[in-house]
């Protein structure tokens, strides 16, 4: 028997294999790899295209439209919200394949690029020149450009440079309509509105980065990173507030708890303090003078919330061992339990020693592990939900703990999230931040874009926002934790 | 939806090994497969992702088999995971079970992996490989030979090096250390042997060989599936090779497989000799003051320091790109040794690219030209954008895959070898 659903996505593949030969898969096997991105659940799409270009991505949204079936685009699959978990089989758009620089234009300090490029290479492509490219999410060895568009993505050196809008200077969009459009642009600010502010950070639900030209900064010619340990998490968090008080914008701020310190040293060997309540990563960028100033300014600072030890990191090779261990925390994770969610929310920096306080207290609460490895110069907090997901009942515990400390950053008068994006995880949360108003009005925007509601469908904006459209079907059971 | 060719396969790896993947995707940039394709399936994080699948349906289909099979087992990904996943171990179980339950290697394959455990046919098959080659004999049976088995020979054979057809044999110069020389590697690139050799017998150290049950470690087979056959191989290489004297290897690829014999036998006595094992440039990095100093690095004990010296006159030393073999610099982590030899003798330069495979991979190249020739051009614009153009590589599947586009690849104790002569001959 052919079910109805068999014969549509059939004759889907069909045209879509019109498009692009055997780059449009349906084997079972990989479209279970395109089920889920970073976070934890997910399912299958009903067909996975892997695009080699721009024209190809346009022509596979056409289909996409003709058979009115919801479609959305993945870089590399890291995202943490869910924001590329298909809901509703629809077409999964990889774009890992279009990983071309196209052009590099020192003169106007930008680069044109396709989604697929993956930021580190970004940046590694640059150095020669001087240049790289600012926003450094943890996962910037294998995240895209594409899905920092996206995401909006941030990263610790944020602090100082700001998150990827700051650094997106025109993109080449594919509408939802099919239709190609350029936002922004690389020279002067266009006149009208901001549509290319608008489309980053808008998760696929506008349509689908084709090509960005993204801002060069200037690679710093001094660097200072210390290593500063805390036998008590709020002189760590007293002393993030004091240094930024203190006149000084580190170019990074990041902090670790104990678990966290434990199980980077186990996988990086760059001689983090195990034993530390929290460490402080820091670290000062700018002209040899002024950066040796800063320190000597955050030891002052440090000393007065009774640091244990300053270790400022002697060479490049020091430096990068550090924060090889802080961006690979998350997945190094594994080595407590072999699933971990990870939040993402922000609240202000003086209220962090409260906010971490009552982590700790939840996860305790629902017989949870929280491991805290965060931004701490913006309140950036991203506790780390280490579970193992075979053990009966761990998914309600878990999404119950993740309930509550979004609603305990909210009531610290923070917000939802500080750079991972809303995507499935936090859709449903948006209440907790914004009046019913405001997310009408948000959903008339998207709205403008995409009529249809095919981009990416039933992310971001709840359900029910509107009274009548086409929002009505139900994310599937599991789809995330 | 079910693929029409899907069939029963029980994978042997406990739920705990196929748990321990979170997913992080931390992997894909150093995995060769994905930076060439961008295919999820093609991608460490991916293949776990399949293997889980398939051991809870307990079923594979045949893209299951070509996504397994497109993997290189250069185990870069083991170095990047930051939770310390044994995906090395998790690939060997399944195409382990994909060969012992299913058609995946082909009986003329397996004929050929068992023939690098018989030296004699093995030395012969060469021979008649390098006649062959010379008299333009294997053009011939590619255009000719139209029927299966002559076709599948021919382009089997039309992509291997050109291969010596007669080698000087090797001569013991005592017991206190066993320079294990292996199959292919020995009747293709004896004379790399030769000098590795001489580099040994510089610290003073006499040379024993092993008899010729000792001819193949199994470390292409273990990479097929056939894991069976490596354990009858490293039976006998063990039995060997007895005795308390330090095992030394000079390819990479056998020395990452005898480190593991204590993993793959689980016996006391596979244990003890794994721990014999050692790569050459580990034993001697230990004994690094034993050998002879480099010529530009001695000082000139009448003229200026030597920081004058490097700075005024003195040619300047040969520049060497060092190419880290994967089972050298993954999984045996054994790279540095490398740097701390050949730098006493020339100067290095280093790749760019942390240590992504170059496409070789044992039998890989022969079996996936396309996708190792993909690889092998990031190889190349890596070493390209070095200057240098000298390669070291401690591996003979790397060697001859570069050389293949006209590179000068050497073992890196061919090059210590040289600067050795030139110093005695000085």
């Amino acid at each position: 028997m052919i079910s109805e659903d068999d014969a549509a996505d059939a004759a889907l593949l069909a045209d879509l294999r019109g498009v692009l030969g055997d780059r449009a898969r349906d084997n079972d096997f990989e479209r279970g790899l395109y089920s889920r991105d970073g976070s934890i659940e997910g399912s299958p799409p009903a067909i996975v295209c892997l695009p080699e270009s721009a024209a190809e991505v346009a022509r596979i949204v056409r289909v996409c439209r003709r058979h009115s079936r919801p479609f959305l685009a993945r870089g590399s699959g890291t995202g943490l919200a869910g924001g590329a978990v298909p809901v509703g089989r629809p077409v999964v758009i990889a774009t890992a394949k279009m990983d071309r620089i196209i052009e590099v234009d020192i003169d106007n300090r930008v680069a044109w690029v396709e989604p697929g490029v993956l930021n580190l290479d970004l940046s590694r492509a640059l150095t020669p020149q001087g240049f790289h490219f600012a926003p450094d999410p943890s996962s910037q060895q294998v995240c895209s450009i594409g899905g920092n568009i996206a995401n909006n993505s941030g990263g610790p050196h944020c602090l100082a440079y700001g998150v990827t809008t700051a650094h997106i200077a025109a993109l080449e969009v594919v509408l939802p309509s099919g239709d190609t459009a350029i936002l922004g642009g690389v020279e002067a600010e266009p006149a009208g509105f901001d549509l290319r502010g608008l489309f980053v950070g808008s998760e696929g639900t506008m349509g689908i980065a084709t090509k960005a030209a993204v801002r060069l900064t200037p690679n710093a010619p001094a660097v200072r990173t210390l290593l500063l340990d805390f036998d008590d998490v709020s002189e760590g968090s007293a002393a993030v507030s004091a240094i930024i008080a203190a006149g000084l914008v580190p170019s990074a701020l990041e902090m670790m708890d104990k678990r966290a310190i434990e199980i980077v040293e186990a996988f990086a060997h760059a001689g983090y303090p195990t034993g530390a309540a929290a460490v402080l990563l820091v670290e000062l960028d700018g002209l040899p003078g002024g950066v040796d100033a800063g320190v000597e300014i955050v030891r002052e600072v440090a000393l007065k919330h009774h640091v244990g030890h300053v270790r400022v990191a002697a060479d490049d090779e020091e430096r990068a061992l550090l924060w090889k261990g802080r961006k690979n925390a998350f997945g190094a994770v594994a080595r407590i339990k072999p699933d971990y969610y990870l939040h993402d929310t922000v609240v202000p920096r003086s209220k962090l020693t409260e906010v971490l306080e009552k982590v700790y207290r939840i996860a305790d609460a629902y017989g949870l592990i929280a491991v805290n490895v965060f931004h701490a110069g913006d309140g950036n907090l991203h506790p780390i939900l280490a579970f193992d997901r075979r053990e009966p009942g761990v998914d309600e515990r878990v999404k119950a703990a993740g309930r509550d400390i979004v609603a305990a950053s909210i009531e610290a008068g923070g917000v939802l999230s500080g750079e991972h994006g809303i995507g499935l995880e936090k859709r449903d949360y948006m209440g907790m931040l914004f009046s019913a108003h405001d997310m009408y009005t948000q959903d008339v925007v998207r709205e403008t874009f995409d009529p249809d509601g095919l981009a990416n469908p039933l992310k971001i904006i709840p359900t029910g926002s509107r009274c009548s459209d086409s929002f009505h079907q139900h994310v599937p059971e599991g789809a995330w934790v | 939806m079910s693929s029409s060719d899907s069939f029963p396969l029980q994978l042997d790896i406990d739920s705990d090994t196929l748990a321990s993947c979170v997913a992080c995707g931390m992997c894909l940039p150093h995995c060769p497969t994905y930076r060439v394709t961008g295919e999820e399936s093609a991608s460490p994080r991916g293949r776990i992702a399949m293997m889980r699948d398939a051991a809870e349906r307990g079923e594979a289909d045949a893209a299951f088999v070509e996504f397994m099979d497109a993997c290189i087992q250069c185990r870069g990904c083991e170095t990047a995971c930051p939770a310390g996943v044994h995906y090395g171990h998790m690939m060997e179980a399944t195409r382990e079970a994909l060969a012992s339950q299913t058609s995946y290697q082909p009986r003329l394959r397996r004929l050929a992996y068992r023939a690098l455990g018989m030296p004699r046919l093995l030395g012969f098959g060469s021979r008649l490989l390098g006649l062959s080659q010379r008299l333009g004999l294997i053009r011939l049976l590619s255009l000719l030979g139209r029927a299966r088995p002559f076709r599948q020979l021919g382009a089997m054979t039309a992509s291997l090096p050109r291969v010596p057809v007669r080698q000087a044999p090797l001569t013991a110069s005592g017991d206190d250390v066993w320079l294990f020389t292996g199959c292919v590697m020995d009747a293709w690139m004896r004379d790399t042997h030769r000098a590795v050799q001489a580099v040994i017998e510089a610290t003073g150290a006499g040379v024993a060989l092993p008899p010729a049950e000792a001819t193949c470690c199994g470390s292409l087979h273990l990479h097929a599936g056939l894991a069976s056959d490596t354990r009858r191989l490293a039976h006998r290489v063990m039995a060997a090779l007895p005795g308390e004297a330090p095992i030394l290897i000079d390819s990479a690829g056998c020395g990452a497989t005898m480190k593991e014999y204590g993993h793959l036998l689980g016996t006391e006595e596979a244990h003890q000799f794994a721990g014999r094992v050692q790569d050459v440039h580990e034993w001697l990095a230990e004994r690094i003051d034993d050998l002879p100093e480099g010529a530009a690095t001695s000082p000139d004990a009448d003229g200026p320091s030597a920081s004058d010296a490097m700075a005024s006159d003195a040619t300047p030393r040969e520049r060497v790109a060092v190419q880290d073999p994967c089972h050298l610099r993954h999984v045996q982590q054994a790279h540095l040794p490398v740097r701390a030899v050949l730098g006493r003798y020339v100067e290095i330069a280093e790749l760019d690219d942390e240590g992504l495979c170059c496409g070789a991979g044992g039998a890989y190249s022969q079996q996936h030209p396309e996708v190792a020739g993909a690889v092998r051009e990031r190889k190349l614009a890596a070493i390209e954008r070095t200057g240098v153009s000298v390669v070291a590589s401690a591996n003979p599947g790397c060697t001859l895959h570069l050389r293949a586009v006209g590179l000068d690849v050497r073992h890196p104790l061919e090059i210590v070898a040289e600067h050795l002569d030139g110093g005695t001959q000085a």
